[in-house]
């Protein structure tokens, strides 16, 4: 009986995942292997695909930039997200509380491409509002937008500004959960804010910190939305992710199965990213 | 062992799967027989779109009784994406009798046999004879591969310059000749560029080809790939020609960096861009918001003067099972009463131009604007020196890739040389009849 339920309580997520994920994970497997342009009958080309790897010079800097912009994010989103929560945390009156938090969770609930495009208005170089306030300030002109140097950071701030709340709101939940008594013990032994801080809460709130970490780098490797809104990955390929090059060369070029290696490539960095957290973080990751 | 089993088990399963997709993608399936229903796929591009073949399906239904047009609406935010789109719709094994097409596509659909070309209903049906009569050969000649007749257009496009008639009235500036030049075009647009009011004397669009560098490479008797598009020639003369005088605009301050295609007729509407190029889409647009301050001219002469001309139908697919009911469907669409009821009202027109040269002129007779609307249908019928969009079996990745190297060069990445070298080594490989 308790199996059968058991069964039954796990069946939807087990459906959920054979069906969307590893069906489709093995067919990208099986694909790589094929040349098809979604209309022609699929050749199996053996690792013609796999060898092309090696010879696509835009696969490389398309790797370059999109962990670029996924470790400006994972930065932001761990020092900044640690920041608002810990002010956050701090004495205020509750509805100034509730308001904050409430304001930096918003943009994580709304659409990407809503954010995007809302983005895109706001740094255009010349039609934009964010350069009309800069040139009120006297700053020329930037091309956010439009420049190799400046593209993949207004990708990063623009992603930032979206997933920051999530980031917040695990870390202010990690410091909800360090024990009162810890605290009180150090202030009783004369320790100021900022040796506790760095000697009570950070450790205690590491495997807060390794979670973010872990989630956010992924997250950063699977960016699409904002790039293909704000840049459409220009230009050239400085603001160009991996996804992107991927969904452009399965639905641009129709080439399925070299798309479907391209995958493939994903899936082991950020399986090997993942594995060297795992075995760093034994480091320096504190569990009570 | 058991190791084993597993493994075996997973790699037969992913082959499962492969071959099932694989098999969705056979163009070789039976198709169905006997069936009244005509299944019609067209890009869904906004609301307009589903009114329109809402009401292309009621008409044919009310003329044919017993027939139903089921209309299947595909997305994407260009025709690249459409085209993107409606292959993996075929691959998942839909068989659309008719299907939208513009220029852009009708190599791509051809390479892939999935037109069935019209040449024969022509020579043997009065009714489309009479139809090709009233068309302007330019539009039929950019629907046409090899000998291959792709389908009959139901809407075209050329690319005019907009210009904003209060704009230049408080400049002082005489509404802008059919015969002005380039150097004219330059002055007449720094004279609309001030700073101080945000405002930019002409802009393109950066997201397009087609309304964005063309007309300007058009202009320069040049093309970004050969006359057979078996060929990039995007490093030409002519092009470094166009696009050295659009960067030009850029590093004087007379444009912005080219933005996207809605910004661009946001912000002529706005009164920040005093002109700009694209088809008649932007009146459909215009007129129900009640801005009327505009006119609109022939692209200034370069080298040369062409016109740049893009046209769309709906033709018949190899997996029809009624292709006779598809020419008569598209027929219909071409036909004069289709036509005339797509004109609209001055205020509230059709964003495209009609195909039909009789249509057209009731369209300018009906008061539709703008002032100079005629022009729409007189650039390919008073200057029938053409250059056809330029379409390439991988129109989709053509695309992008122009895109791409022409965001570094208007960015201020690349130098032009620099960027169309670039842009000519990466279409190389795309642009090709092998």
């Amino acid at each position: 009986m308790d199996t059968r339920a058991a069964v039954g309580f796990l069946a939807p997520a087990g459906v959920g995942f054979v069906l969307f994920l590893l069906l489709p994970t093995i067919a990208v497997l099986v694909l790589s292997f094929f040349d098809w342009n979604l209309l022609s009958d699929g050749t199996f080309i053996g690792f013609q695909n796999f060898v092309a790897l090696f010879s696509d010079t835009r696969l490389a800097s398309i790797y370059g930039s999109t962990a670029l912009m996924a470790g400006g994010i994972l930065v932001i989103n761990i020092a900044v997200g640690l920041l608002l929560a810990v002010l956050l945390e701090t004495r205020m009156p509750t509805w100034i509380r509730t308001f904050f938090r409430f304001s930096f969770l918003f943009p994580f609930v709304v659409s990407s491409s809503a954010v995007a495009l809302i983005w895109r208005f706001l740094l255009d170089t010349d039609l934009g509002l964010v350069n009309y306030w800069l040139g009120l300030l006297g700053i020329p002109h930037t091309p956010w937008l439009t420049s190799t140097a400046f593209a993949p950071f207004a990708v990063i701030l623009v992603n930032s500004w979206k997933t920051l709340g999530f980031s917040m709101l695990i870390y202010i939940a990690g410091l909800q959960g360090i024990p009162n008594e810890v605290r009180e013990a150090a202030i009783v032994d004369g320790a100021n804010a900022w040796s506790r801080f760095w000697r009570i809460t950070l450790p205690l709130l590491s495997p807060t910190v390794f979670f973010l970490i872990v989630i956010n780098l992924i997250n950063g490797f699977q960016l699409f939305a904002e790039p293909q809104v704000l840049t459409q990955g220009g230009p050239g390929d400085s603001s160009r992710t991996v996804v992107q090059y991927l969904y452009d060369t399965a639905f641009q070029s129709f080439n399925l199965g070299y798309a479907s290696t391209i995958g493939l490539t994903l899936i082991v960095v950020l399986i090997v990213l993942t594995l060297v957290q795992f075995r760093l973080s034994r480091r320096w990751t504190f569990y009570e | 062992m058991k190791l084993r089993k597993r493994a075996v088990g997973a790699i037969a399963l992913g082959v499962v799967v492969a071959a099932l997709a694989l098999a969705g993608c056979s163009s070789s399936s039976p198709a169905k027989s006997g069936s009244k229903t005509l299944d019609v796929a067209y890009w869904n591009y906004g609301p307009e779109a589903l009114t329109n073949q809402n009401s292309y399906a009621k008409g044919f239904e009310a003329e044919n009784p017993g027939v139903t047009v089921k209309g299947i609406a595909i997305a994407g935010t260009n025709w690249g994406e459409y085209y993107a789109n409606l292959a993996t719709l075929i691959a998942s094994g839909k068989k659309p009798d008719n299907a939208v097409m513009s220029s852009e596509g009708v190599k791509f659909l051809d390479q892939n046999h999935l037109i069935l070309p019209i040449n024969d209903y022509l020579k043997s049906d009065p009714e489309g004879k009479s139809l090709l009569a009233d068309i302007a050969p330019g539009l039929m000649k950019s629907l046409t591969v090899g000998k291959d007749i792709t389908t009959l257009p139901d809407t075209w496009n050329d690319m005019v310059i907009y210009y904003n008639t209060d704009l230049f009235k408080q400049a002082g500036i005489a509404p802008p000749a059919a015969d002005w030049t380039t150097d004219q075009f330059e002055a007449i647009a720094k004279q609309l560029t001030d700073k101080s009011k945000g405002q930019y004397g002409f802009a393109w669009t950066g997201t397009e080809v087609f309304p964005g560098v063309l007309p300007w490479i058009a202009n320069q008797n040049a093309n970004l790939v050969s006359g057979d598009v078996c060929k990039a020639t995007a490093n030409s003369a002519g092009v470094e020609k166009a696009f050295t005088f659009l960067d030009g605009l850029i590093q004087q301050g007379i444009s912005p960096v080219p933005p996207s295609s809605s910004e661009v007729i946001s912000d002529f509407q706005n009164g920040k861009i005093a002109m700009f190029g694209a088809g008649a889409w932007p009146i459909a647009t215009f007129a129900p918001a009640g801005f009327t301050s505009y006119d609109i001219q022939l692209y200034p002469t370069g080298s040369t003067y062409k016109t740049v001309v893009g046209s769309g139908g709906y033709p018949i697919l190899k997996s029809s099972a009624n292709p006779d009911l598809a020419w008569k469907f598209q027929k219909y669409v071409t036909s004069a009463k289709v036509q005339d009821a797509l004109i609209g009202t001055p205020t509230n027109p059709y964003g495209a131009i009609p195909t039909l040269r009789s249509t057209a002129k009731k369209s300018a007779d009906a008061g539709i604007p703008p002032a100079n609307y005629k022009l729409f249908y007189g650039s390919i019928d008073d200057h029938p020196s053409l250059t056809p969009f330029p379409g390439p079996a991988k129109y989709t990745e053509f695309e992008s890739t122009v895109l791409r190297y022409t965001q570094l060069i208007f960015g201020g990445n690349e130098t032009v040389e620099q960027g169309l070298d670039d842009m000519q080594q990466a279409l190389s490989t795309i642009v090709s009849c092998k």
